[in-house]
């Protein structure tokens, strides 16, 4: 569980990487998964369906995937930073039932624009093996700085 | 048709690229943007962030009430399964779907139909990029509608699962007060298996 201490824009430095996520990919993940995203195109939750459509298995849906990219950047943003931009995130490969999602992220820019205070994030999702199944992809966000009026609260 | 003349079926797409096939239709969601709903969102992701749960903690951060995850986006502004009138599940196939097994829309008798993308019959698609500029955070108890469905790219590809194209599209997603909340570009692969694709 996140202890949610705010990360100012100052704190922030380029290649700074943040914590690791994993997300074991079970059936019942995904059907818990399609349940709340309304995504119940069979590809998400019947193997059969899934592999005569050429995967290998069953997969998560992008909605899914996007979320555990959301949790990871929200985590490191805190609850006073600002999703200002995703993308493009491209899936290159499956994430099937079986794998384990592993999210990574890493800082790869920060600037000031009109009184914001922003970072840029490359986020990459590989499965068990090490393989990358979204590619690297950035995430922008604003922080809060030191030297401005303090967030609420 | 031989192997090299498929993508000519591609052309009438790639020659409508920057055209709006939108019609002009706004499209409301299915429902309000609930709580139960967000933190159903929540369970798969295991994602303890208070602002999507809390309303004291969303207020204090300077929200109206509850936000919603940014990335559920296309969950907030989906049709229903079913609407009243209608029969969605028709028959008892082991595999048959309902018209809007996906997040597409639930056809109903005298909705507007948008312009047809000039494509080819494909018997799958899957989503393989998104973009999204979030302009303003959703809230618990908004009602997104989405607008317009710009032709950005068609791109024909064979790949490791068959033969189709890269579609890319964008739509704007405003709440109920008529407010930008985000602008979403999204690519999806539409293809025929290799064993479909050869016959």
């Amino acid at each position: 569980m996140p202890d949610w201490v705010q990360r100012y824009w100052e704190d922030v430095r380029e290649g700074d990487e943040l914590p690791t996520l994993e997300f074991p990919i079970t059936i019942a993940r995904l059907v818990i998964a399609a349940a709340a995203n309304r995504d119940f195109w069979p590809l998400h939750h019947s193997s059969e369906f899934a592999r005569a459509s050429g995967a290998a298995d069953m997969y998560a849906n992008n909605i899914f995937l996007q979320g555990m990219w959301e949790r990871s950047v929200r985590e490191y943003i805190g609850l006073a930073g600002v999703l200002k931009k995703l993308g493009p995130f491209r899936m290159r490969g499956f994430n099937v039932v079986g794998e384990t999602v592993v999210v990574k992220g890493v800082v790869r820019r920060t600037w000031q624009s009109e009184g914001e205070n922003f970072v840029e994030l490359e986020l990459r999702s590989e499965n068990s093996r090490g393989v990358l199944t979204v590619a690297p992809g950035p995430v922008i966000a604003t922080l809060p700085s030191r030297a401005s009026a303090p967030f609420r609260p | 048709m031989t192997d090299g003349e498929w993508p000519a079926e591609w052309q009438p797409m790639i020659d409508a690229v920057g055209q709006d096939f939108g019609g002009g239709i706004v499209y409301v969601a299915a429902d309000d943007v609930e709580k139960a709903l967000v933190r159903r969102y929540l369970e798969p992701l295991e994602f303890d962030c208070p602002l999507h749960y809390d309303e004291e903690v969303a207020r204090q951060y300077g929200y109206r009430g509850i936000v919603a995850p940014y990335s559920g986006m296309s969950t907030w502004i989906a049709d229903a399964k079913w609407k009243p009138g209608t029969v969605a599940f028709t028959s008892a196939e082991r595999g048959a779907l309902p018209p809007n097994a996906g997040l597409g829309r639930y056809p109903m008798p005298g909705d507007p139909e948008p312009p047809r993308l000039p494509r080819p019959p494909t018997e799958y698609s899957f989503v393989t990029e998104t973009e999204v500029d979030y302009v303003r955070a959703v809230i618990v108890g908004d009602r997104l509608s989405q607008t317009g469905c710009r032709l950005l790219s068609c791109i024909p590809k064979e790949t490791r699962v068959g033969r189709g194209a890269f579609v890319t599209t964008e739509v704007e997603i405003h709440n109920q007060r008529g407010e930008l909340v985000a602008r979403m570009r999204q690519q999806l692969y539409c293809y025929n298996p290799h064993q479909k694709a050869a016959q």
